[in-house]
């Protein structure tokens, strides 16, 4: 088939244009993310008893380790990004491994925290603050793993010597999801965090 | 005009065509499944719309002969079965007709071409959005085989939460999928519109439908994953039974309220606005006139967008809201007409002292102003805090949003489709046959919707199985009403096919139209255009000639490069 597959001649312009459209993606999640939130305010503000009620577990202090841990990987993404700028082949790898060991670090302390609090009877059915915390912890897990993925394609790639134009729209890519699921873990952690306070 | 006779003299009938158009381009069923040129995938989200309106069509003929009298008239449809019906025909028109009939199919097919542009700008993912509806669909239909649904399309718990039929799951997962579809191309639509305006194609030299696009799209990307993160919610509850939407358990059942209709009154307006882009253009095209208002046309789509988001509310003024907030979505939901009505006010400008053809896309935009009128001034009952008490969940709200959804969306998507029927396919349709389809549908529209209007204002409830006798009377008109509606929709079917294998070749530019889709050949080349096409004012008619030997109308030259300094 001899089909077009990209309506740009020029790459520059094609690089912007997929640029400009992660960034309408990120958007959309954010509304997903926003909505859930929403939806866990409005369900804390109506609840009138103890949050967390008596008898669950408060939030776990690993989530303060993981909120460290991805906030670090996007750091080092930016190193990376940087480093791809600069055309600086042995940094970008260095940087990128490091994000792809940090990013399943953040996945692993995630899964500890939840079976650290499903063994302390946290479970999901028998209360809103359970439920809300899986759901929301849950929601953000599946979002991290969709950039693990790409994360890793992109990272053996470049390990492998690729540095085609793909390879470096992939980086690119990757990078503005990764800020972002980093951004919706802070807003999303601190609004668990609130939501312990008070009443 | 056009006759069906192929013999007939027709300049544009001669020899062979000599180049080769997208239809022809590659052949075989693999180059149509995993095509990524934007005019094929529209040809097959047509299809596939115009298949999801035969049943949901199906199943409303079914709904409106189970009316006819009260209690039982069809054999074996019980109060359970109509329940279903009624919800299938809502949900498969909302989420596999309306909602994907402009954008995705007339949309696809047209944006890039009158853009100027090769194609969209991410074939690729243009293509997995056609087939994530392709999947969403199946499984909404699947749904069918687990029991089906009857909790309305609205999908209110508890209903969809605790009713026994099973299946709510398959539909709400087929609904999700359909969103991301959505979104998808909302995305693509977003970036194309940004990125591949050819020089020249400024952001006001652009066809209005395209500005109606673009709103329409930020609206498919922002609003569409609330409603994903609703539905996930709603099957989550369904299965573990968490009591998130239970108030025994702590939970809120008017939190799924607000989430539901934060997606669904945007999507309201996913449907309307590319419908008012088509408007824009049948109007001024076919009264070869230039557009009046293009600026406040254009700013008023942003603006209905922008409003969009702020109405939600307005549904659920029964809900037990505060009062306070009523206020506040009843004002908004006013504010809404003003974008609207400096609409119609500049397409009946435009009309005015226009050269009107009086064809079967003028008819439709015609029909279109008529009924958009009726079904917008009727919003305002509704969005009148005590009047909607008595009209609240009646067939006034019934003849609404089908005056609406049906008489605005889905009229103006027909006339769009017979407006670059000649461009898809390269054939033009029968003109008198259009006429005669467009008057069958028009007049049973009216005589099954308007009616029911009367029947709301007297307190018929919607979604009712059984009524008082004394409704009977407007459910027989109205039901007569949609068989002659049917009628209307078959005879449309029937010519468009014939028009395939009989109807005479299009030419070019068969209506007079200055936007770029009518620069290149009918049915387009491939790659749309061979060379960059050329911008002008694309609504300044005098430029455009009829030309005898093309058999249609052809942009003069030499008059465009008289008038390029001006701009």
């Amino acid at each position: 088939m001899a089909n077009i597959v990209s309506p740009f001649e020029d790459p520059e312009r094609r690089l912007s244009a997929g640029r400009f459209g992660m960034l309408i993606f990120i958007a959309s999640l954010a509304m997903i993310f926003a909505a859930a939130i929403l939806g866990f305010l409005v369900v804390r503000l109506e609840d009138d008893g103890s949050w967390p009620p008596p008898g669950m577990p408060a939030l776990p202090g690993s989530l303060l380790l993981s909120t460290l841990i991805l906030v670090a990987s996007s750091i080092t993404f930016l190193r990376a990004t940087n480093d791809l700028r600069r055309d600086d082949g042995p940094g970008l790898i260095r940087w990128l491994t490091a994000t792809l060991v940090l990013a399943l670090g953040f996945l692993a302390v995630q899964t500890f925290a939840w079976w650290d609090l499903v063994g302390r009877g946290m479970d999901f059915s028998r209360h809103l603050y359970a439920w809300t915390f899986y759901f929301l912890t849950g929601l953000h897990a599946v979002h991290v793993l969709g950039g693990v993925i790409p994360l890793w394609i992109v990272t053996q790639r470049v390990r492998r010597g690729d540095r085609s134009a793909s390879v470096r729209r992939g980086v690119v890519y990757t990078a503005m999801y990764w800020h972002f699921v980093d951004v919706a873990w802070l807003v999303l952690y601190l609004t668990l965090v609130a939501g312990t306070l008070g009443g | 005009m056009t006759t069906l006779d192929a013999t007939s003299p027709n300049p544009s009938n001669a020899p062979a065509p000599p180049v080769d158009n997208y239809l022809t381009f590659t052949r075989g069923f693999l180059s149509w499944a995993l095509t990524l040129d934007h005019k094929r995938i529209g040809l097959m989200y047509l299809v596939a719309v115009l298949g999801s309106f035969l049943v949901g069509g199906i199943f409303a003929l079914l709904v409106r002969t189970e009316l006819l009298t009260p209690g039982a008239t069809i054999p074996g449809v019980d109060a359970e079965v109509y329940n279903q019906f009624f919800t299938l025909h809502g949900a498969i028109m909302v989420f596999l007709v309306i909602i994907p009939s402009i954008p995705a199919a007339l949309g696809n097919f047209v944006l890039p071409i009158m853009l100027g542009a090769k194609d969209v700008a991410f074939p690729r993912l243009n293509l997995g959005s056609f087939y994530l509806w392709i999947i969403g669909a199946v499984l909404a239909v699947l749904s069918l085989a687990y029991g089906g649904f009857d909790t309305g399309w609205t999908f209110y718990t508890p209903y969809s939460t605790t009713t026994s039929t099973g299946g709510v799951i398959p539909v709400v997962t087929g609904v999700f999928i359909l969103g991301f579809s959505s979104i998808f191309t909302g995305l693509n639509f977003v970036v194309t519109i940004h990125k591949l305006r050819p020089p020249g194609m400024t952001w006001f030299r652009m066809p209005l439908l395209l500005w109606a696009l673009y709103a329409t799209a930020l609206i498919q990307v922002l609003a569409t994953p609330v409603l994903g993160i609703t539905l996930l919610m709603l099957i989550v509850e369904r299965v573990f039974q968490i009591g998130l939407f239970d108030p025994a358990m702590g939970g809120d059942p008017v939190l799924f309220q607000h989430f539901f209709w934060f997606y669904s009154h945007p999507a309201v307006y996913i449907m309307i606005l590319p419908a008012m882009g088509i408007i824009s253009e049948i109007i001024s095209v076919h009264a070869h006139r230039h557009i009046f208002g293009y600026r406040f046309i254009a700013f008023s789509s942003v603006a209905i967008a922008i409003f969009s988001f702020l109405v939600w509310g307005h549904h659920m003024f029964t809900s037990g809201q505060s009062p306070l907030m009523n206020v506040v979505f009843s004002l908004i939901t006013f504010s809404v007409a003003i974008p609207s009505a400096i609409k119609v006010f500049n397409w009946m400008a435009t009309l005015y002292r226009g050269s009107i053809s009086i064809n079967t896309p003028m008819l439709y935009g015609l029909g279109f102003i008529f009924l958009f009128t009726i079904g917008g001034l009727t919003g305002l009952h509704l969005g009148t805090l005590n009047t909607d008490i008595h009209l609240h969940d009646t067939y006034f709200v019934v003849a609404h949003f089908h005056y609406v959804m049906m008489g605005s969306a889905l009229i103006a998507m027909i006339g769009g489709l017979h407006h670059w029927w000649p461009k898809m396919v390269g054939r033009m349709y029968n003109e008198k046959w259009g006429i005669i389809g467009f008057a069958l549908v028009f007049i049973g529209f009216n005589v099954t919707f308007f009616t029911q209007f009367m029947l709301g204002s007297h307190g018929m409830p919607r979604r009712y199985y059984n009524y008082q006798p004394e409704f009977q009377i407007y459910h027989v008109i109205s039901t007569i009403g949609s068989y002659i509606m049917a009628a209307g929709f078959f005879w449309t079917l029937y010519y468009l096919v014939q028009s395939l294998f009989s109807g005479a070749k299009a030419p070019s530019n068969p209506w007079g139209g200055r936007s770029l889709e009518w620069q290149c050949t009918s049915p387009p080349p491939h790659d749309n255009f061979k060379t960059t096409p050329s911008v002008g004012d694309c609504y300044d008619f005098s430029v455009v000639k009829w030309d005898e030997e093309e058999g249609g109308y052809v942009v003069d030259r030499s008059q465009v490069d008289k008038q390029r300094p001006d701009h």
